[in-house]
């Protein structure tokens, strides 16, 4: 009992002072608000919307606007899409594509990989690694398709979760490395319960939560 | 309110023990032992003298708790989870509802849809017993018996009888207490006629039983409520001639028959279809049984079982009536068997051969009307040894030839030891199979609903992928298509070891401990994906998994008149590829913060869809005058649904139905002029769960009587 409430006193001093350290910041100049958070070497996005539905078809189809959501890892910052042919961006999010800049997506050096291994756990870049790039629209540098990129999507429920142990390491637009979580696919950063009503599925999607650490030196450690 | 109904209840109970004289103990312990029972070795045995698990329950447990149906009567059974999904199933041991063989009269009855026969089906108002076996069985009953057996069992007597029931029920599962009125009410009637006359050598009796309930179904993942009108029938013929005293011909015709009226709401994303129309099941068998016996010492049966089934659904969409969706499955089953049995001073031989044809067709094959069939030839032989009083060993084998799948062998070894009249101890190992079924083998199937997957069986999966592969319209074969093979059968290696406890006559204590190796799981997988992006599953023999508990069962009389039991089930299950995933540190998961991590052991849940504790406590009130009260509760622990953590095994980071506990209550008195009044109320915590339990309905109240013309003819 003694320790576990020393340990407890201890876990809030910790989360206490990481609290501290946030430096929040919150983007206006985006559609719709989303929250940038830092602490430490990691950067946590939250609610960034990717193409979000804005009507369905006649066939029950829902669809968006058709506009990606450009995001630089290098300034933590959103891309106005007004800047979609510059280096100014490093990922851009539509719907549950991820593009990086380059070659059929931007003019920037981008490239990615898919690696199988926890966030936490992915140190560096290793020199064998093979960074693919976009071929849009037919293949991505991350990959589409339930299981085979960064997502399962489950047909019967419809919904769309993140896999679990994938890390995105990511060549930015300028050559510089970043190691990539997605974290949640939904407003909120929580998926809704499979029971939850189609409306709320379908309007609630395509709002990533993600979480990176970017190497700023050009090094290949994170 | 609830209160005022448990004090209504109370007040019943005490009412009735207040009208108690003195009673005369007969004690159901005892009956425990002496019992027979005729599943677990195909011979008539004394309860206390089978090696293998069993339990029954009796006629008068079913009539007291007010079940109507199978699935009533299951949900109230230490061990057993009825699933939802194509109808009740039940899961056994923690295996799925498809590796649980359902017998009547100890023959199977056929019209599995995805696996699942249907407890809904099944009438038990009118039978004799249910006997449950545990363990894998097929070394008697071969295919479908992994889990273990259920044995509906008829009355086969000479009896004469002339009884009627009628039965009326409702519930209003949103409104609480309010009476059956209003759109959201549902009405049940239930209405039986039973009669048997003997005219010399021969025999007659006929069960007739007609359900008709108005039950509320939901569409899973809405709260979409409809009307459900279905109307059940069920007529049992059974004609006996008993030629000699050695000779004895029964005869049993039995025909279900199920019309379910169908309102569906798809509610897809941006609009409501709406579609209309019904769903038919029509299920025959005819059992002509001979039985002859040579001498003393050898008796002989011959028996001949037709089963058909017929399933059909037509729904039609409101806003296109001409629009017709049509979707049929038909079986027909014939098995011939003779089984004989030999019994000298301490030993018994019983052996047996049958030859099956089982045929069956769908809209779902790749063409209705072409007629699948497999034919069984099968051989099994069983020996039972008393070396001494105490010991009972039972040895048995059973090979299946199967023409459309490899051979299947079956043996059991099993060991009963009563150290005295009060405790036993027994221990059993066997092997059961499943056989890949129709589905498996010959379904051909595009979801266009869903987005247009196919499912292929696996006789014409490569063939048909390959041409699809020809005209340019496949994208990507899968590493499992190269796996693509005959499929071959499921098999388990099951163990139960137990112990039963009698200190007194007022207390009884059973105990098993169970492990099931399930090995050669046939499981769909991905193995093609087409141009447009819709995947093509197919069939593979590919999981290896267990499941293991420990089971126990207490009956106590603590005074007169009153009855506890309570059962107990502790179920730990795994998959042993994710288990080894998990053990070797490389199964990540995505946890409630959405963080990516290694899974830990302790996490990891097991098998989808299965309660880790479950539980029943029931206390019965009967006395002299034939007055009784039950109180019945069920608890179930939650279970895993939905895989929403990022990896592929079910952990405690993924999405659980809630554990429940349901209550239900019964009352009853027969008089001594033949009329027995019952009330009961069934699900009296109106405890729901539409998602997870769509076959629970809300709190129910019943009544029913019950007439035996016979009695009041006697007693005159």
């Amino acid at each position: 009992m003694k320790t576990r409430m020393i340990l407890l006193a201890l876990v809030s001093v910790v989360a206490f002072t990481a609290c501290k350290k946030e430096k929040q910041k919150t983007n206006t100049t985006s559609p719709t608000a989303f929250n940038v958070s830092v602490s430490g070497k990691i950067v946590t996005v939250k609610n960034l919307p990717a193409d979000t539905i804005v009507g369905i078809t006649s066939q029950g189809q829902p669809y968006g606007a058709g506009k990606y959501s450009f995001f630089s890892l290098e300034t933590n910052t959103w891309v106005p899409n007004s800047d979609s042919a510059t280096t100014k961006w490093d990922l851009a999010f539509g719907g549950s594509t991820i593009r990086v800049n380059n070659v059929t997506s931007g003019p920037g050096a981008g490239g990615a990989f898919v690696q199988l291994a926890n966030f936490d756990d992915v140190t560096d870049v290793s020199n064998d690694s093979t960074f693919r790039v976009d071929n849009h629209p037919v293949s991505y540098a991350i990959p589409k398709g339930s299981g085979k990129g960064w997502y399962n999507y489950d047909g019967v429920n419809v919904l769309l979760t993140p896999l679990a142990g994938r890390t995105l390491i990511i060549r930015t637009a300028s050559g510089k490395y970043a190691k990539v979580e997605i974290l949640n696919f939904y407003k909120g950063g929580v998926t809704p319960a499979t029971s939850a009503s189609d409306e709320i599925k379908t309007y609630q999607q395509r709002f990533y939560t993600f979480r990176y650490t970017f190497q700023a030196n050009g090094s290949k450690t994170f | 309110m609830t209160a005022r109904f448990v004090l209504f209840f109370t007040g019943l109970i005490t009412f009735f023990a207040s009208e108690a004289q003195e009673i005369s103990f007969s004690s159901d312990s005892a009956k425990l032992l002496t019992e027979v029972v005729v599943t677990a070795t195909r011979t008539e045995r004394r309860l206390g003298n089978v090696a293998v698990p069993v339990s029954v329950i009796s006629q008068k447990q079913i009539q007291q708790a007010g079940s109507l149906r199978l699935r009533d009567l299951l949900q109230e059974t230490t061990g057993l989870f009825l699933t939802a999904g194509f109808g009740a199933g039940v899961q056994m041991q923690g295996l799925n509802p498809d590796y649980t063989l359902i017998l009547i009269d100890g023959e199977p009855l056929v019209g599995r849809t995805a696996g699942v026969l249907d407890l809904n089906r099944i009438a038990i108002g009118n039978i004799k017993k249910i006997e449950i076996v545990k363990g894998p069985s097929s070394s008697l009953y071969g295919s479908e018996a992994m889990a273990g057996v259920i044995n509906i069992i008829t009355d086969r007597s000479r009896k004469e009888l002339l009884n009627a029931s009628l039965r009326y029920g409702f519930g209003n599962p949103d409104e609480g207490w309010s009476l059956p009125f209003g759109n959201k009410a549902f009405k049940q009637t239930d209405v039986s006629f039973n009669a048997g006359v003997t005219l010399g050598k021969f025999s007659f009796k006929y069960s007739g039983n007609a359900l008709y309930s108005d039950v509320i179904g939901y569409r899973i993942n809405s709260n979409n409520r409809v009307p459900q009108p279905v109307g059940r029938f069920t007529n049992m013929l059974k004609l006996g001639y008993t030629v000699n005293e050695k000779a004895v011909l029964d005869v049993s015709i039995r025909n279900g028959y199920d019309y379910i009226k169908k309102e569906i709401s798809v509610s897809n994303i941006g609009g409501v279809s709406n579609s209309y129309g019904r769903e038919i099941n029509n299920d025959w068998n005819i059992n002509p049984v001979f039985t002859y016996k040579f001498s003393k010492k050898v008796k002989s049966a011959f028996r001949g079982y037709i089963s058909r089934f017929n399933g059909d659904e037509k729904l039609r969409f409101k806003e296109k009536p001409d629009s017709l969706y049509y979707d049929g499955f038909f079986q027909r089953f014939y098995k011939v068997e003779n089984q004989t049995d030999i019994t000298l001073k301490n030993m018994t031989f019983t052996g047996g051969a049958g030859y099956i044809i089982d045929q069956a067709r769908s809209t779902r094959y790749d063409n209705s009307s072409s007629v699948k069939q497999n034919t069984i030839a099968y051989g099994f032989l069983q020996y039972e040894w008393t070396p001494v009083e105490k010991m009972n060993v039972i040895a048995g084998l059973r090979y299946d030839d199967n023409k459309l799948y490899a051979a299947a062998f079956s043996p059991k070894l099993a060991v009963r030891y009563n150290f005295s009249t009060k405790f036993y101890a027994n221990a059993s190992v066997g092997r059961g199979f499943k056989a890949p079924d129709f589905r498996q083998l010959y379904l051909n199937f595009t979801n266009v609903a869903a987005g247009g997957y196919s499912v292929f069986g696996t006789i014409d999966a490569i063939k048909i992928i390959t041409q699809l592969q020809q005209r340019g319209e496949i994208a990507e074969l899968t590493d499992d298509f190269n796996k693509l093979s005959t499929l071959t059968p499921e098999y388990s290696t099951g163990v139960n070891i137990g112990a039963g406890f009698m200190p007194s006559s007022k207390l009884s204590v059973t105990i098993n401990l169970f492990r099931n190796d399930i090995d050669n799981l046939i499981e769909s997988r991905q193995v093609a994906t087409r141009n447009n992006g819709t995947q093509i599953y197919s069939y593979i023999n590919v999981k290896k998994a267990y499941t293991q508990g420990l089971e126990t069962e207490i009956k106590w009389m603590p005074v007169k008149h009153l009855t506890l039991t309570t059962g107990y089930q502790f179920l730990l299950t795994a998959d042993k590829e994710e288990l080894k995933r998990i053990k070797n540190g490389i199964e990540p998961v995505r946890d409630n913060n959405n963080i990516s991590r290694t899974l830990l052991r302790s996490e990891y849940f097991g098998l989808p869809n299965r309660s880790r504790h479950m539980a029943n406590l029931k206390l019965t009130y009967e006395n002299k005058d034939q007055v009784f009260a039950t109180v019945r509760s069920v608890y179930r622990s939650r279970w895993a649904i939905s895989n929403t953590s990022g990896n592929t095994v079910y952990d405690e980071f993924d999405e659980f139905a809630a554990g429940f506990v349901m209550v239900n209550l019964s009352a009853g008195k027969e008089f001594k002029n033949g009329i027995r009044l019952q009330a009961g109320m069934d699900n009296v915590l109106n405890y729901q769960d539409i998602n997870n339990l769509p076959n629970l309905n809300g709190r129910t109240i019943y009544t029913s009587i019950f007439y035996d013309f016979n009695k009041n003819k006697k007693t005159r």
